[in-house]
């Protein structure tokens, strides 16, 4: 399936961080209407809870403690979910058509019922973001398709009550943000990321990569190994066809002796 | 009356080898659906995606045991090169030319040597990255990312290999094939693709 993607379509979040208070309003929202059970967690000594995504965790707010030059300690928050790339890693590799799909809004969203559990995308996704529940199918935010049908917000940013998650037409957020001077994350990062941050800070201290791309094992794979192998594979077959009508096989010329029904002309 | 033909390979080894084979191919069409959408359609033969993932990783691991087995039956063998080894390079094993070579050859030819070799190889590297595409939640992530690049590497060197291994034991040498299939060959088909390993065998006779 080609991942085709029309710019004009496409929404998306703008994330201001300079407004999130690290509520995690929106994790408690995700899971409630997306009916996705607890996480156990445990105390590690910090607010951060829980530290990473879990299949039954599609967004969460990370917390990155920053001390300053003075040793004042500080907050960064951070929502981590799909980034819903615009050349998305996972869906490059997915092996079963209509498993991870583009909608019409240019969001990656996926059919479990299609996963044929390969885990490839796990591995694919410069994020890290993919998960696999006990079924062993995948998992990931979708940006609420069920809600954003409907013309709602999806559920996170419909919750957040510093509007720090600001749903619409990616296009639309990113210029009311560029004309604000913010500083933005994911313009342009693998074709357009589909949730752009603002950021009061290099990416580093959000624990995000300045220059997000596929990774470079997985780009060898699918776009040098996969056209050159099919190549290769007919190039060998084609060799030995035209190996048999020039030079031909190497036939042996039975000596008188032995075998008198044999005896290939040479 | 001395038979006209001679022992090429022991049951066991014309057992294992079709055993490898079968496994190979198996795996070939069980893994064509995940090398690449463009093939989808092979997951047809297994029923669906999931199925054939279960058929590759079965098959898989049968390829490897009976793979690695195959290899060191013959390890002492195709593992060592010599200097009638570099000439059969040199000349490019007599391939090229419709003129008769010559060539100092024992039991396996250089080329088969350097084959044996090879799947030897892929068949570990594709054992071992296969272990980490199977189980990717238990590794680091760019040990996984590195598998599935060496696994698709290595797959695609070994069915080019391969589909030079079966041209030249079929249709390319005439009288070959019976090796694999009843273990036998004709002393002219030893004398002229194997004259040192045709010695070496009719002397331990005599
Ligand atoms: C239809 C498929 C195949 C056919 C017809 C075939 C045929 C043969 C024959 C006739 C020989 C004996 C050569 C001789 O007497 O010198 C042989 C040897 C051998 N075959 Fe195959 N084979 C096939 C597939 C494979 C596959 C898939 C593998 C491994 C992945 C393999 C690995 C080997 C090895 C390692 C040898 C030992 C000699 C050498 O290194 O060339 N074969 N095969």
């Amino acid at each position: 399936m080609t991942d085709t993607i029309k710019t004009e379509n496409r929404k998306g979040f703008l994330v201001d961080t300079s407004r999130c208070i690290g509520c995690r309003s929106c994790q408690v929202a995700c899971k409630q209407w997306n009916k996705l059970d607890a996480d156990k967690t445990k105390n590690q000594g910090t607010f951060e809870n829980p530290r990473d995504l879990t299949p039954a965790l599609y967004n969460r707010i990370k917390f990155v403690e920053k001390a300053d030059d003075k040793g004042e300690m500080s907050w960064r928050f951070l929502n981590e979910r799909c980034m819903h790339c615009g050349d998305a890693g996972c869906m490059k590799v997915c092996p079963s058509p209509g498993a991870l799909y583009r909608t019409k809004d240019g969001i990656v969203a996926y059919n479990r019922d299609k996963c044929i559990s390969c885990k490839y995308c796990v591995s694919a996704c410069p994020f890290n973001i993919p998960r696999y529940d006990q079924d062993e199918k995948v998992s990931k935010c979708h940006l609420c398709l069920d809600r954003i049908g409907g013309g709602m917000a999806p559920a996170c940013a419909k919750a957040c009550p510093t509007e720090t998650l600001k749903f619409g037409s990616r296009s639309e957020l990113i210029a009311k943000a560029t004309a604000a001077k913010k500083t933005l994350y994911g313009v342009d990062d693998l074709n357009g990321l589909g949730v752009v941050y603002a950021l009061e800070g290099p990416p580093e201290q959000y624990g995000l990569t300045a220059n997000p791309s596929i990774p470079f094992s997985i780009f060898l794979w699918k776009d040098v190994i996969k056209p050159l192998g099919i190549l290769g594979f007919w190039g060998s077959i084609g060799a030995m066809l035209l190996h048999y009508v020039t030079i031909g096989p190497k036939r042996i010329e039975e000596e008188h002796e032995e075998g008198k029904e044999a005896g290939h002309d040479q | 009356m001395i038979s006209r033909y001679i022992e090429r390979f022991s049951t066991r080894e014309r057992v294992l080898h079709w055993f490898v084979t079968v496994t190979f191919f198996t795996l070939l069409l069980s893994g064509l659906g995940l090398y690449s959408r463009l093939f989808t359609g092979y997951f047809n033969l297994f029923g669906n995606g999931i199925n054939a993932i279960l058929v590759h990783k079965i098959a898989g691991v049968l390829f490897f045991v009976s793979s690695v087995l195959l290899f060191l039956d013959n390890r002492t063998r195709v593992t060592e090169f010599d200097e009638d080894d570099r000439e059969w390079f040199r000349q490019g094993g007599g391939y090229l030319t419709r003129e008769d070579s010559n060539l100092a050859v024992g039991k396996f030819n250089a080329g088969q040597k350097m084959f044996a070799v090879f799947i030897g190889l892929a068949t570990l590297i594709l054992g071992i990255t296969g272990m980490f595409i199977w189980a990717p939640a238990l590794f680091p992530r760019w040990i996984v990312q590195l598998s599935l690049m060496l696994h698709g590497l290595m797959f695609v060197g070994s069915i080019m290999f391969v589909v030079v291994h079966v041209y030249l034991a079929t249709i390319g040498n005439p009288g070959t094939l019976e090796a694999m299939l009843w273990g036998r060959v004709s002393r002219a088909w030893a004398k002229h693709h194997h004259p040192k390993w045709y010695k070496e065998v009719t002397r331990e006779n005599q």
